[in-house]
């Protein structure tokens, strides 16, 4: 269970998160949405620290996620993998090692210097990769892959860290409908299939109604809607997203007629993909 | 394939895996190559380590103690006789001043002599060239003790070294700078029907003279650092005053002198960066 | 640019104002030009750059010049050790007597420059991370790294060479020290600004992942900026061939010291043998540094 206790952040004199009080309980898909500057990438980068909150607590199964500190703070992080809207990879690295470094945590100084990596966390990081369908990139150097095959290796790098919760920063606002599609059936296949909380920013209202079990509204730092998407009216959201409201109805990414897919179809439309690229 | 964890990874499993992605596991090659360089650059600094003696280091401590206890511990300063130290510093300048002045007068001759674009004799061009690569090729200090064995001791040995030093790195950067010139500016200029004299002005000038001037700026701020061991060989400046002073052990007095020095170069960095402002703008070179 | 009035004219008043421009500009030129001359005036009176020592010295120069140049006597150039072992004067053996003990020097001087090379190449690469603003882990930790760094390559190698020379006593350790700390400081400022302008982002991911700030220097940062590294390592290794080669003026090794004693000691040939080879390590050495750099760039530019 992770719960805010009216968690605030200011940049300066500006208050970019307004004491958000809320509770997600584990394995729930929750999607937060809300116009540029809400806030939704600040009180997300709260979670695993990124940002630090200038008041207000973060409990994860009642231990206060505020205070940590040193290696404890790296072991949470570990634990909450973020998958980010400009996928932060390392261009120059090739494809297994980043996502190999989704073990650096488990690594002591010399060995990571040294870039030693065992054939285990080979193993596992090519399983994660086979399972979103990109394997057959492992050995590519990660710049030369398209915007949406760099999320999927994004999301396999968050999947070695063997990760508690899933954050994501906006993680389809970089790419086109079909890959968009992609990435967040993949998550949706992982909060399923492996439990994960996923926790996820969106900038689109369609695909956060169609992936998520619960929807945050966000508006100046503060929650303004908690609901399912089907307690969110279109007034309600009108007024979330005040002038961009219609942007964010007409970037209707997703088609619900598709219907989810599990992680196989994932894997399955992306070697497709590849195939027809090849 | 559904979720996995780290710790479900058996053997077996990493065999499955080798044999699907055997590149996952690193190239053989590669590695060798990876460790084998790694060796040498290990094996060499540690064999440059015994043939210089490294050791040494450790056993120099109660020297190096003196030395930088008298470095911060300054003593009598009321005898330490500021005035050579200013003329000296004053003289270091100078130097400098008139050395990079000579050296940039020179340059912009030679510079056009050493660009492709303005030298079609190849002969002649690489003539200069080699002749630029001697210049630069002897160190600042060298110059001046060869000049100070040609005219004697003082001043007039540190300009000569510095003029020679600039020659050789002015010529080269500002014929590099003429060769990257903008065609299509010359060609807009010569397009209105202007002299070659106008072509000059209009075309080649505004190009080069911001680049010639900042690269002279920098010049100068380094003929300044270059000009202060100068001295060490007689060849005039605060040098000779630093060398005197360290040979008779007053090493509060050198740290003094080499303190006075690094401001002298700041403020004219900071006087250079106004003037390149000035004519160059923000862009800078 | 006061604002037009009705009834004036507005090409006038432009005109006007340009003018008013171009003197206030004209005066500062002006101004800049005399600071200059008087500047120039003053540094020839100072450096004693006067008419009648150059008169007396210019001669002189040409005189030693000549003095220092080999004379080849054409029938004996490659003539080889007579029946006593000597050269005959006129050869190139003659010229170059000392040829193994100048390259065995110029040897050690290489030797000495690869060192400092490395030595300072892996000091700055760690000192660079520290000092780089966005990296820092504290921002005092770059304030310090900065102020050190300036420090090293404040004071030239020779001054460092010189109290190296009465720490550790005579001998090349002196001068790669010496060499050492002020490519350092040099590399390390350098290395500090290729850092500044690397991407953050791969830097958020791992600290995401739960990575210390060493493995997010290594993995986020390094990748980026190794191949501009290695260049400016490239670059600096032909300056610290030249500062090698003249260390030896203080005592700190390499052919700096045989340079310091012929020049010194002699006015003959063998003063432009010495010089000669110096200047062909040099420059052989900046053009397979040059190559290596352009190889690397265009490597990366392919990319
Ligand atoms: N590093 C920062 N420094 C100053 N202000 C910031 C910073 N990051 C975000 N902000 C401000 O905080 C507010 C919320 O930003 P953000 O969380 O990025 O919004 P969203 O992700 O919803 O678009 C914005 O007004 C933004 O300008
Ligand atoms: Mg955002």
């Amino acid at each position: 269970m992770l719960e805010f206790r009216k968690l605030t952040k200011e940049f300066n004199a500006k208050r970019a998160v307004s004491e958000v009080t809320l509770d997600i309980p584990p394995g729930q898909m929750v999607g937060i949405i809300g116009r540029s500057g809400a806030g939704k990438s600040t009180l997300l980068r709260m979670i695993n620290r990124l940002n630090d909150a200038t008041s207000g607590q973060l409990l994860h199964d009642g231990r206060d996620v505020t205070a940590l500190k040193g290696r404890e703070l790296r072991q949470w992080r570990n634990e909450c993998a973020m998958v980010f809207q400009q996928f932060n990879l390392v261009g120059r690295l090739n494809v297994l090692t980043n996502v190999m470094s989704g073990r650096l945590f488990h690594h002591g100084f010399g060995t990571s210097m040294l870039g030693l990596f065992s054939a285990h966390e080979r193993a596992f990081a090519v399983r994660a990769l086979d399972r979103l369908g990109m394997a057959h990139v492992a050995l590519q150097q990660t710049d030369t892959l398209s915007g949406g095959q760099q999320q999927r290796v994004a999301i396999a790098r968050a999947l070695v860290q063997e990760p508690k919760i899933l954050l994501a920063d906006e993680p389809i606002a970089s790419l086109d409908p079909l890959n968009a599609k992609i990435v967040m059936d993949a998550l949706r296949a992982i909060n399923v299939e492996d439990g994960l909380t996923v926790v996820c920013n969106l900038h689109t209202l369609d695909t956060a109604r169609h992936y998520c079990d619960r929807i945050i509204g966000m508006q100046d730092g503060r929650v303004v809607f908690d609901g399912t998407a089907a307690q969110l009216t279109d007034r309600m959201a009108r007024e979330i997203y005040g002038a961009e409201a219609a942007e964010a109805f007409n970037e209707a990414l997703t088609s619900t007629s598709l219907g989810r897919a599990s992680i196989r179809d994932v894997a399955d439309a992306t070697r497709a993909q590849a195939r027809a690229t090849v | 394939m559904t979720a996995l964890s780290f710790a479900d990874i058996t053997d077996d499993d990493v065999r499955a895996v080798r044999q699907s992605h055997p590149q996952a596991f690193g190239d053989p090659v590669m590695r060798m190559v990876r460790i084998a360089s790694w060796t040498i650059v290990i094996g060499y600094l540690l064999y440059s380590f015994h043939l210089f003696e490294f050791a040494k280091i450790f056993d120099s401590s109660e020297r190096a103690w003196r030395l930088v206890s008298r470095i911060f511990y300054w003593q009598d300063m009321a005898s330490w006789h500021y005035d050579q130290i200013y003329v000296g510093i004053a003289q270091t300048v100078a130097m400098a001043f008139l050395g990079t002045f000579l050296g940039t007068i020179f340059a912009l001759g030679i510079g056009f002599l050493a660009a492709k674009n303005t030298m079609p004799f190849g002969v002649i061009r690489h003539a200069v060239r080699r002749l630029l690569d001697v210049f630069r090729g002897i160190d600042g200090v060298v110059w001046g003790l060869v000049f100070v064995r040609a005219v004697g001791l003082g001043p007039l040995a540190g300009v000569l070294a510095i003029w020679i030093s600039d020659v050789g790195n002015l010529s080269k950067l500002y014929s590099e700078a003429i060769e990257n010139i903008d065609r299509k500016q010359v060609e807009g200029v010569r397009a209105t029907g202007a002299d070659p004299a106008r072509i000059i002005r209009y075309g080649y000038l505004p190009q080069i003279f911001p680049v010639f001037l900042s690269l002279s700026l920098y010049s100068f701020e380094s003929s300044t650092r270059s000009a202060t061991i100068l001295g060490l060989v007689g060849a005039g400046g605060v040098g000779m005053i630093i060398i005197e002073r360290f040979r008779a052990g007053m090493f509060d007095q050198v740290a003094f002198v080499v303190l006075n020095i690094l401001i002298v170069i700041a403020v004219i960095d900071w006087g250079s960066g106004l003037i390149r402002k000035r004519f160059i703008g923000e862009r800078g070179h | 640019m006061p604002p037009i009035q009705p009834g004036q004219d507005p090409v006038a008043l432009f005109e006007a104002h340009r003018a008013e421009i171009r003197r206030q500009k004209l005066w500062i030129n002006l101004l800049l030009l005399g600071g200059f001359v008087a500047m120039l005036l003053w540094s020839i009176d100072v450096s004693r750059f006067w008419p009648d020592r150059l008169a007396a010295g210019v001669p002189r120069i040409f005189e030693y010049f000549g003095s220092v140049l080999p004379s080849f006597q054409w029938d004996l150039l490659f003539e080889t050790r007579n029946a006593e072992g000597r050269f005959p004067p006129g050869s190139i053996g003659f010229w170059y007597n000392d040829f193994w003990k100048y390259l065995a020097l110029i040897w050690e001087t290489i030797l000495m420059a690869i060192t400092a090379t490395l030595i300072a190449t892996a000091l700055s690469v760690v000192l660079s991370f520290l000092a780089a603003r966005n990296l820092t882990p504290a921002p005092w930790v770059s304030t310090a790294a900065r102020r050190f760094l300036e420090f090293c390559r404040g004071v030239p190698e020779i001054l460092f060479a010189l109290i190296f020379v009465f720490a550790v006593g005579i001998g090349p350790l002196a001068g790669i020290l010496a060499i050492t700390i002020h490519a350092t400081g040099a590399l390390g400022k350098l290395f500090a600004e290729v850092n500044e302008n690397a991407s953050m982002k791969p830097v958020d991911g791992l600290t995401a992942v739960g990575g210390t700030w060493a493995q997010r220097m290594r993995y986020g940062v390094l990748p980026q900026v190794l191949p501009n590294f290695t260049s400016y390592a490239l670059w600096r290794f032909e300056i610290n061939v030249r500062a090698s080669a003249v260390v030896g003026f203080v005592g700190a090794g390499g052919i700096g010291a045989e340079l310091n004693h012929v020049i010194s000691f002699y006015s003959d040939d063998r003063v432009t043998a010495v010089l000669l080879l110096v200047v062909l390590t040099v420059t052989a050495i900046d053009l397979m540094s040059e190559r290596a750099r352009h190889a690397l760039i265009g490597k990366e530019a392919l990319k």
